[in-house]
Order: structure tokens, then sequence, then C-alpha cells
């Protein structure tokens, strides 16, 4: 990592209240119950890199994206962007100038469109609401450009989202984020709800993107070999914490955490080289009653004693920083 | 060489719109061994789903089947009357849908939909029927079967909610099952230990399964031939292996190389460009000529049909000795 990063997630955690209504908690006598969905995430993204985050349904991936644009306040430690923190009271000014550089996509192409708006209407609104374009010709030819840009013709920008296919609803998604001239784009989950050739599309696009505009994305995806292609640094989380950090190509060629090898070990084989896979049994647990110890224990095959008591830490372990007890204790 | 289990001939599917018939399947034929695996792969649109619910007898009107025939084990099901369709559907065919939540009813126990199953299509008692009932559940990998068959579905994590509904689908010992993306709506670790089992009991049951997906990898892991469907037809079909390793239809080499893997480093995916064509803008000749490298000048003109070709079948103009003469 270069010594000035664009993006700094400092220890951010972020707890919800899933109590039930107070009344209920008054007549049942039940306590009021928090969900941490993130707790102490730390990581930074150099400009114009992507920095990875994978886990499954319920590791708080998502909840670190919202996190990180500022879609909702962390509940603990700071997001720094270009060094402004999204939380300090304090930088308000600084920070509505900085939501221009900021912008997210979003998985579903289908919800995250106006249905009752014209794509180049769609695209035209983060150009309008920043004011980067007075004129209304400058606006249009603006949005054209933009259509342009992610492959698709201007004349689509008369169409409504339902008359687009799934891939190029993406675009024009993606075209919107880059509306308002971002340097830091968060993409979560931005391929799952597309087919595997329209998906080798956008993700082609949004790596070209990357290099022509210089964007710094921060990538969020359940599907490592579609991280492997996109990510220079890659971060597991498991059940709201990260469990391994680590280059890419050192993540997928020496994985150190039990659960990132279980999951390099359930990517189906296109190979086939016939090795019969080992499924982990068990299920991500519920994390509003998250295991003691380390949150893995139950499901890891070198779980000990100290896993089931002691959360371990994110200790580097080569070039990775790893969170596991038999990796430190080099039993692994 | 023993006989096919179900043969699907030459099946059309359409649907008649104010503007004329659009046909979403057309001129699909396949056989499924028993205990075979066959895997059906495509993208959104590509017909694979429909070809399941034709065999199932569940296609909804105004869709219906056009053209071709569809035989279990020899005796034509695609025109019987409802009523003789619902003691086969079940019994003889089992079905596993991608959403467990949806192909579980949530009023009801799990036991007593395990049960009312049994009872509908087996001869079984009532005592038998639950007995059969927990050796289905413990067989499929759920833990304390005792306690969790009096368990509502939404008292289920999502693999263990498949879990349920592959009970379900054995629960009559059928023939054939038909998975429509059983392991699409899973997480990663959950999908594969759900593949797992879905091999395991095809092998002990000597079920056969028609194994629906758009995931390439699921198909290498667990089908014995697979068979890649575009825009309605199936464009190549062959050992799973052949297919997978070295695939012939411009298509499917497209399909392959668009897959991310997590072993190799690549700059850029191989990328189809495009997009399936919509029914209403069939394009003459080979469905896939608009977006193919290789297409020259037959493709335009005429429709290929599937020729074998190695260990395989491919539906191609670049597999038919002659064909530029005869374009």
């Amino acid at each position: 990592m270069t010594a000035d990063p664009l993006v700094d997630v400092k220890n951010v955690g972020r707890t919800f209240d899933v109590s039930k209504p107070w009344l209920n908690r008054m007549i049942e006598h039940l306590p009021r119950q928090f969900l941490a969905a993130v707790t102490g995430v730390s990581f930074s993204i150099a400009p114009r890199e992507t920095f990875a985050l994978v886990g499954e349904s319920g590791s708080g991936k998502s909840t670190v994206a919202k996190l990180a644009v500022g879609l909702i306040p962390p509940s603990a430690g700071d997001v720094v962007i270009a060094g402004v923190s999204m939380n300090d009271p304090a930088r308000r000014a600084e920070r509505r100038r900085l939501r221009r550089r900021i912008q997210m996509v979003f998985q579903d192409p289908y919800a995250s469109l106006n249905p009752r708006c014209r794509a180049a209407d769609i695209i035209a609104e983060p150009i309008r609401a920043f004011g980067l374009f007075q004129r209304r010709a400058e606006v249009a030819g603006q949005a054209h450009e933009l259509l342009r840009l992610v492959g698709l013709d201007p004349a689509d920008g008369r169409k409504y989202p339902h008359e687009f296919s799934g891939g190029q609803r993406q675009r024009v998604a993606i075209a919107r984020a880059l509306a308002s001239q971002p340097d830091f784009i968060v993409c979560d989950e931005p391929t799952s709800a597309l087919d595997v050739s329209v998906q080798a599309q956008i993700l082609n696009l949004m790596r070209d993107l990357q290099d022509r505009l210089g964007l710094t994305y921060l990538f969020i995806s359940h599907n490592l070999a579609v991280v492997r292609h996109m990510a220079r640094q890659i971060g597991v989380m498991y059940l709201g914490r990260l469990v391994e950090m680590s280059p890419t190509a050192e993540l997928f060629a020496a994985p150190r955490h039990p659960y990132t090898r279980m999951l390099l070990d359930a990517v189906p084989d296109l190979d086939m080289t016939g090795n019969p896979r080992k499924p982990v049994e068990g299920e991500v647990p519920n994390p509003i009653d998250p295991p003691k110890g380390c949150a893995f224990h139950p499901r890891c095959p070198y779980a000990n004693a100290r896993c089931r008591v002691e959360r371990p830490a994110l200790l580097a372990a080569g070039p990775a920083l790893v969170a596991c007890h038999a990796v430190e204790e080099a039993r692994l | 060489m023993t006989k096919t289990l179900l043969s699907v001939r030459n099946l059309r599917i359409e649907f008649p719109t104010r503007r004329g018939t659009l046909v979403a399947v057309d001129d699909v034929s396949f056989d499924i061994m028993p205990g075979e695996v066959l895997g059906v792969v495509g993208e959104s649109g590509a017909g694979k789903s429909l070809t399941g619910t034709a065999i199932i007898g569940l296609i909804e009107p105004p869709g219906r089947i056009g053209a071709g025939e569809i035989l279990l084990n020899g005796e034509r099901i695609d025109d019987l009357p409802s009523e003789r369709m619902r003691r086969i559907r079940g019994r003889r065919i089992g079905m596993v849908f991608q959403d467990p939540l949806t192909s579980l009813n949530p009023l009801y126990r799990i036991g007593h939909q395990l049960i009312e199953t049994i009872l509908t299509h087996t001869a079984m008692d009532r005592t038998a029927a639950r007995r059969r009932a927990l050796a289905l559940l413990a067989e499929v990998g759920i833990p304390a079967p005792d306690a969790r068959i009096d368990n509502y579905p939404h008292q289920f994590s999502g693999g263990m909610r498949q879990r349920v509904v592959l009970a379900l689908a054995l629960a009559a010992n059928p023939e054939l099952i038909i998975a429509d993306e059983p392991t699409t709506a899973l997480d990663v670790s959950v999908q594969a230990q759900i593949i797992a089992l879905l091999k395991r009991l095809c092998r002990d049951h000597r079920t056969a399964v028609m194994l629906i997906t758009h995931d390439m990898g699921v198909i290498a892991e667990t089908a014995d031939r697979v068979a890649v469907m575009y825009a309605g037809r199936i464009v190549e079909i062959g050992a799973v292996r052949d297919v997978v390793k070295s695939p012939r239809h411009p298509y499917t080499i497209g399909l392959m190389g668009s897959i991310p893997k997590p072993d190799v480093d690549t700059p850029r995916l191989t990328q189809i460009p495009g997009s399936m064509p919509r029914l209403t803008a069939m394009p003459p000749g080979c469905a896939f000529h608009p977006r193919c490298p290789q297409a020259f000048a037959p493709c335009a003109a005429r429709r290929p049909n599937l020729k074998p070709h190695g260990n395989a079948e491919v539906a191609c103009w670049l597999f038919e000795p002659g064909a530029e003469t005869c374009g």
C-alpha cells in the first residue's frame, strides 16, 4: 500500500438495534437485543486500486459498503476519505464537497433504477444535483457521453429501465455512478444478478473504466473467482469481522485462515480434476448470538480449547493479516 | 444397453400472443438414462427451466407444448390428462426448485408435508410414513430429525430447508428428479454441501437427475452429460468432460471463457458481445450468428441441426463439411 490512501477505514463497527417493540419487551420481559453487523474492520485503499471484500451472506460486507459511502453512520471507528472524516460533525462543509467523489453501484439493477425515469434522466440527475453543468443541452450532452462510455447507444437514453436487459441496466447504473465524476466507487455485488457472459462484459467494462478514469473501487462479492479477477487486495469477512486480509495472488496461492481455505475449496471445480471436495459442515451462525471465542470455531476442523474462549486478533502472517490461533501457533 | 428413462423428442414450447406465436423452446431432443445426471446449462431466457416445466407438465397457460413428445420409460406423458399426470408428478418424477422457502408450505410442519407426500404416493399407513419421513430427514443430513420433524420451514436455515426439499423430492422414490437451480440461492459453502448430498442420494437411489443451472461449475462437479441451451435450442450436448474441457460450439466456447476462474490470472475475460435475442426478434438461421465471432455464409441463412462430432453433438455449420457450398 502506498503511503497516502484515498480511503481509510479505521476500526469501524456497526451495531443494529433488533429489539422487539417497547410494549412487547415490557410484557414479555425481554431485554434489548443488538446485532453487531460489523466489528473492528480496518483497511485502506490506495488511489486507483481495488480492494475487495468477500464473505457469505450475513458476513457484514454490505454493511461495510454502506459505512464506506456514509449511507449509515458507524457505531464505532471512522471512515476517512481523501483526508476527510465521514463522521466528524465539524467537517460537514468539506464532506458535502466530498460526496460528489463517492458513488455506489448496487447489486440489483432492477431495483436501483427508477422505473418511471428515462435512462438519460437517471444519468443526468447527479449532474444536476451537483451542479456540474447548468445548461440543459450540456447536461444532455454529458448524459449521452456517459452512455457511450459504458457501451450503450446515446439513443438508448430515451428508453425506460424495463426496456433494457439486466446487463444493460447495470451499464446504466454504472453510467449514473460515473455522472458525478467520482474518484471512489463502492460496488456491492455488481454482477451477482447477471448471467456469466454478461458478468464478463460488466467486469471488463469496470476494469476499462478504472484504467481510463483512474477510479478507486471497493468491490464486494461472494464470488472468489470474480474477486480475484478484479482486486489487488482482498479482505475475507466472517460474521462481521475480517478474518484474513492479503494481496490477491497470495490469498489464492497460500490461503491461511481455515475459513478462506474452505471458501476456496467450495468453489466448484471447472478443471474436473476429480478431486473430491470436502464440504465444511454447518452454516454461518446467527449474528445475534455469535459463538464465543473465534466465531468460526464450531465449523473449524483445527479448533482447540483456546479457539473456543479467546477471540483471535488480526496478526501479520507473511504478507497477510490473519485472525486465527492455529495460524499464530503454527499448528496450520 | 439399459433402457432410456426419459426421452424428449423435438419438443417445442410456444406462447400464443396477440402479435403471433412466440417459440420459447424449439426442436429440443435429449435422453436421460436411469441413474444418469444430465446437466442443462444456459443463460436466463435460454429455455432450460421451461423444458423442465414441460416434462413435469406444469407449463402455465397460455404456454403450450406445440410439437414433439416426452416419453417416460417409453410411455408418452406430455398428453396425459392432468389427473394422471398428477400421479406421475411426485411419485415418478420429483422436483427441486431454486427457492426452498417458496417450495415448502410455511403453514405446515415439515413432518406433515413429508408424511402427506408419502401417503399420497405410496401404500404406507401413517405410522410407517412417519418412520419413513424420519429416515429421509436423517438421510439428507438433518441433525436430530426426531426433534426437527415438527418444526416449521421458517425454523430452518436456507441450506437445511433445501435438504428438506430434497427429502420431499425423494419421498416416493422417484425415477427422475428435476432440479431447477437447486443451489443458486445458497451460500458457496452450503452449495458445496448440497451438491455433495445430491450426488450421494442419486447414486444410492439410482435416481436420474435433470440438473438445470446457469453455473457451469456445478455441472462440472455433478453431471455425467451436459446440454448447453441457447435461445430455446440445444447447441451442444455431450459428456460433461468433453463439453467443459473442449467446447466446440462458439457459444459454449464463449460461455466457458467468460467464467472467471479462481486459479488463473487473466487480465481480461473473454466476452460474448451483445446479448441473447428476445423471443420477438429471433434472428434467422442460427440464433447465435449475430454474436458469433466465426459466423460465415450459411449461418444467417439456415438453422444448423445437432450433428455428432467426436463424443458430443454440436449444432453449428462449422462442423458440417461442405456447408459453405450449399449456403
